[in-house]
């Protein structure tokens, strides 16, 4: 039986030759030890790369775990070799992702309702993008189509599950806080009237 | 009078209606429909006057609201004073504005979240195969057995050789339809005859595709128009005669300077 210094001394190891997302099944099946104490040995890792505030940083993806730069270090980076940058989601995209997100699994007739609107083609868009994917039907009329996220989802918005989504719940205070705030959006709109 | 419009497009009717609330320092709870439906026809009205394509989604909470409105006018009293206990006619309507903004405010999580994120870099998984590649065989032989077969190799290779020296393998003869009409004219001159039949370009051996690719050759020199093929009758004899491109028949000379000068004749008509 190896020590327990030894096991995460190895998991370090393999997070570095892995590359992707190493799920805790495969890192503990190679020392034959069980789930719990190789999830307990990542997060004990974790911690201490986290402690020390280093420039790598291990984050957990839906029971992987991966290396991934300090984001305090990005700007660094950026002056070093300029990296391409996603192009960010459309704000319809996000509002039919954070419904998705939220109430999964959910229909498109749901998410519709909600925003008011037709959304076929952002739903299009996500599930072209990984981000939402089809996860078996409503017993509804015309059994509907119903979306949940991916963990492509979890990994571009790092959550490590879907636990740790923000809560949304607490709307009252939101609504609140908004309607006292004194700083109305103002670049949603502004109409100047010329005369000529 | 003209307009400078700039608008970020509404993500739908909620949107709209909530930036509009909002605007006018309304309490979700309490919204002046009437003032709210004003402003929300006016925000459409602007929009057809910009051409601006007017989503049909639009149009519904506009009824919805209007519907709202009118319902408000209706006194909540009976005449004798007695209340009616209705459900405020706003309630579904704050219901729906309340979960809408609550996703709105998930979707603003998400930006700064996907922002957060960006400036997060992983690598991408190494090539691993140096690491899983087979490893190498060794051959696990006694020199007995190796030399049995290595004497087994040199036999074979004999057999081989001395099968090579008594056969030799026969490549078929690939006629190009050039060489075809370079034979068909040699046959005319060795002939010296003006016509000849199809059949007497065949050599008595002929087998089918000597037959098909003479006939290719003849059709290719009549379409280059050195020479003239008649038939009398269906599946009859079919007579050939050569001709130069001047249409002149002069086999004869051509029997008598040889090839390469009729050839060059020829350019030079």
């Amino acid at each position: 039986m190896s020590s327990k210094k030894a096991i995460k001394s190895a998991f370090e190891s393999m997070l570095f030759v892995w590359g992707e997302p190493l799920d805790v099944k495969i890192a503990a099946e190679v020392f034959n030890i069980n789930w719990k104490d190789a999830y307990d040995y990542f997060k004990e890792l974790q911690m201490e790369y986290e402690q020390e505030g280093r420039g790598i940083q291990i984050r957990e993806i839906d029971k992987t775990f991966q290396f991934c730069t300090n984001p305090e270090n990005s700007e660094y980076i950026e002056r070093l070799c300029t990296p391409v940058k996603e192009k960010k989601l459309s704000q319809s995209a996000l509002e039919v992702l954070a419904i998705v997100a939220y109430k999964q699994p959910v229909t498109k007739g749901e998410i519709d309702s909600i925003r008011g609107i037709k959304s076929d083609r952002v739903i299009e868009g996500l599930v072209k993008k990984e981000l939402i994917t089809e996860v078996g039907r409503s017993t509804g009329i015309g059994r509907p189509i119903l979306y949940g996220t991916t963990p492509v989802f979890l990994k571009k918005f790092g959550f490590k599950d879907l636990d740790d989504l923000p809560e949304i719940e607490d709307i009252e205070g939101i609504v609140n806080e908004n309607s006292e705030d004194d700083s109305v959006k103002p670049q949603q709109i502004t109409i100047d009237f010329i005369k000529s | 009078m003209s307009y400078k419009v700039k608008l970020d497009i509404f993500e739908g009717p909620f949107d709209l209606l909530v930036y509009l609330i909002e605007t006018a320092r309304m309490s979700i709870y309490d919204i002046q429909i009437s003032e709210i439906t004003d402003q929300y026809m006016n925000y459409l009205q602007r929009m057809q006057l910009l051409d601006i394509n007017v989503a049909t989604e639009f149009m519904v909470l506009a009824a919805a609201l209007i519907e709202i409105k009118s319902k408000m006018l209706i006194p909540r009293m009976k005449k004798d004073g007695e209340e009616v206990l209705e459900e405020d006619p706003r309630t579904e309507l704050v219901q729906r504005i309340l979960e809408y903004k609550r996703f709105k405010t998930a979707a603003e999580l998400l930006e700064q979240q996907e922002e957060y994120n960006q400036r997060i870099f992983e690598k991408p998984k190494e090539d691993l195969t140096q690491f899983t590649k087979e490893a190498e065989e060794y051959l696990y032989l006694d020199l007995k057995q190796f030399v049995k077969t290595f004497h087994l190799f040199l036999k074979k290779k004999k057999t081989l050789e001395d099968m090579q020296k008594k056969y030799r393998r026969v490549e078929r003869q690939k006629i190009t339809v050039e060489s075809k009409i370079k034979h068909i004219k040699g046959i005319f001159r060795v002939k010296a005859k003006r016509r000849l039949s199809f059949k007497e370009l065949l050599a008595p051996q002929s087998d089918r595709s000597d037959v098909v690719i003479t006939f290719i050759s003849v059709l290719e020199m009549m379409r280059q128009k050195s020479m003239v093929a008649k038939q009398n009758t269906n599946f009859g004899e079919i007579i050939l005669s050569l001709k130069d491109k001047g249409g002149v028949e002069d086999t004869e000379n051509r029997k008598a300077v040889g090839e390469t000068v009729v050839l060059k004749s020829q350019k030079e008509h």
